[in-house]
């Protein structure tokens, strides 16, 4: 579960990016988070696995209080967050198999757990045949598919999106989405910010619009309702 | 800053940061390069000089030891005097011990060491005359006991032979004080530059180090490459000094040698501390250069 009381962040340069958030999201829950661009966003993800810290307010993902959280601890509260990017933020010269092993052999797991954890994830994101490659050899959607695999491996109650088809052309997009749905069956939150007008209007699910700072609107079912 | 994950670390991390930190070396060979020449440049320097001070104090020590002088008091002060002259002299500030030998003792020690040739003084009676023999606290107070002695109504003459002393000893001084001033910059030097290739390096992987962040990974976990990468920087940089040093030792030592009385201290003795203290010199440079540099990275 991940809940935020009454949450600011304010800049060192003065910019105020979020204005008193309070959102409830139970574990289990696929959340899209819309909005303009610089409305606030991006701050309210990186919240959620400590990349900022909230100037005020509290902030509770999967049993850590996050803003309470001391410095040692937040490599602990990360292994409990799955993180994906625009970017995919792969290692270059890494294969597949071994971009997705970075992640469970920094946190000093067996190597037996590994090669198990390492398949059962491949499989899952379906690019087993894959696992020999770089990412240089691979399209933008199957490397997208490769940082969720990361970003699974370590099996977190929350998996949290900034803009993972921001790089993809539509098709791709689908495939990510579909592929975060079933995770998301799984029992796992999701939380995704996104620009994607049509996967939020045909997946009809609960949609979060940040503005100014502020949350402007919180609907079930919600469409994406931005003409841009 | 945090540690945590060095505590309990596992086998397996320790060589993998071990793998990783002896890669890194390569990846910036230039500035491993530069880095490592600067610490074995100075450590060379500050060897040197350990080298030559070790030796230095041994020797003077052994002047020291034998440091005595003589006090001749005048035939013509009555033997009655001669416990007023002794009182004084042990009033002196700096006097260890004061020994009387007479008239009669100093020509019985100069037949000895005439033995055969003891005839040729003889018919001479006894020209010798009573004296103090003194040992001093610090020599570098010699000169000015020797002047206050002198000064001392019923002594004749002083005498000593290590007048040497007191320059030697304030030579070495200078050159002690010169090369720690030296010393201390180039140290500096040396950690800024081991310093700066931790961060090249830490600069080039930012990229793996944001993912190894992201995904949970310590700061300790993070720091082991890096930590490794400067403290072999540093060892490096201890051992080719120390080599360097132990060959031209023996072979400075053989040469000395064909000169007596001179001797240098033992290869093995010397080298033993010197060595010490360079590797840790090094292992601090290193060490501390590394941590200093990861400092600001980590802080994500």
């Amino acid at each position: 579960m991940i809940e935020m009381q009454d949450v600011w962040k304010e800049y060192g340069n003065g910019v105020t990016a979020l204005s008193g958030i309070s959102v409830r999201i139970p574990q289990g829950t696929f959340v899209y988070v819309v909005g303009p661009s610089g409305a606030g966003k991006s701050t309210f993800i990186k919240l959620m696995y400590r990349q900022e810290r909230p100037t005020k307010g509290h902030i509770f993902v999967g049993g850590f209080n996050i803003e309470r959280l001391r410095e040692r601890q937040i490599p602990i509260m990360r292994r409990h967050v799955g993180v994906v990017f625009q970017d995919y933020k792969l290692l270059q010269q890494l294969t597949v198999a071994e971009n997705i092993a970075f992640a469970l052999e920094v946190i000093e797991v067996s190597r037996k757990t590994i090669q198990k954890r390492v398949n059962e994830v491949l499989e899952l994101v379906g690019i087993e045949d894959k696992r020999n490659m770089i990412p240089r050899e691979l399209s933008g959607g199957e490397q997208q598919r490769v940082a969720i695999a990361r970003a699974l491996v370590n099996k977190p109650k929350v998996v949290v999106a900034d803009e993972p088809t921001g790089n993809l052309d539509p098709d791709n997009s689908w495939s990510i989405l579909k592929l975060l749905e079933r995770v998301n069956d799984r029992g796992t939150t999701i939380v995704m910010a996104t620009h994607n007008r049509e996967l939020v209007n045909a997946s009809k699910k609960r949609v979060i619009a940040i503005e100014n700072g502020r949350i402007s609107r919180d609907e079930e079912r919600g469409d994406y309702g931005y003409e841009d | 800053m945090k540690s945590a994950g060095i505590t309990g670390m596992k086998i397996r991390t320790i060589g993998r940061h071990g793998r990783e930190g002896f890669k890194n070396l390569f990846r910036n060979g230039w500035m491993t390069f530069a880095a490592i020449s600067a610490v074995a440049v100075t450590l060379l320097i500050l060897g040197a000089s350990l080298v030559l001070s070790v030796n230095i104090q041994a020797m003077s020590l052994n002047i020291e030891s034998q440091l005595q002088f003589n006090a001749y008091v005048s035939d013509h002060v009555p033997a009655k005097e001669l416990p007023v002259i002794e009182r004084q002299l042990h009033v002196i500030k700096g006097i260890r011990s004061v020994t009387f030998v007479s008239k009669a003792a100093a020509l019985k020690r100069m037949k000895q060491i005439l033995q055969s040739n003891s005839d040729l003084i003889n018919g001479l009676g006894n020209p010798l005359p009573n004296e103090f023999v003194l040992q001093v606290t610090n020599p570098r107070d010699i000169s000015k006991i020797a002047t206050a002695v002198e000064r001392i109504h019923g002594i004749d003459k002083v005498q000593y032979g290590a007048s040497v002393v007191p320059k030697l000893l304030s030579v070495m001084t200078m050159v002690r004080d010169t090369a720690i001033i030296f010393i201390a910059g180039l140290v500096i030097m040396g950690m800024f530059l081991i310093s700066n290739t931790v961060k090249i390096t830490i600069f080039t992987r930012r990229r793996e180090i944001e993912i190894m962040k992201l995904v949970g990974a310590t700061d300790g976990f993070i720091r082991g490459p890096f930590f490794v990468e400067g403290t072999l920087m540093g060892i490096v940089g201890a051992l080719i000094p120390s080599v360097l040093l132990y060959a031209g030792y023996q072979w400075v030592r053989k040469t000395v040698a064909l000169f007596p009385p001179f001797t240098l201290l033992p290869t093995a003795y010397v080298m033993d501390r010197v060595v010490f203290v360079l590797l840790a010199c090094g292992l601090f440079i290193g060490v501390w250069g590394s941590v200093v540099s990861m400092r600001k990275f980590l802080r994500v």
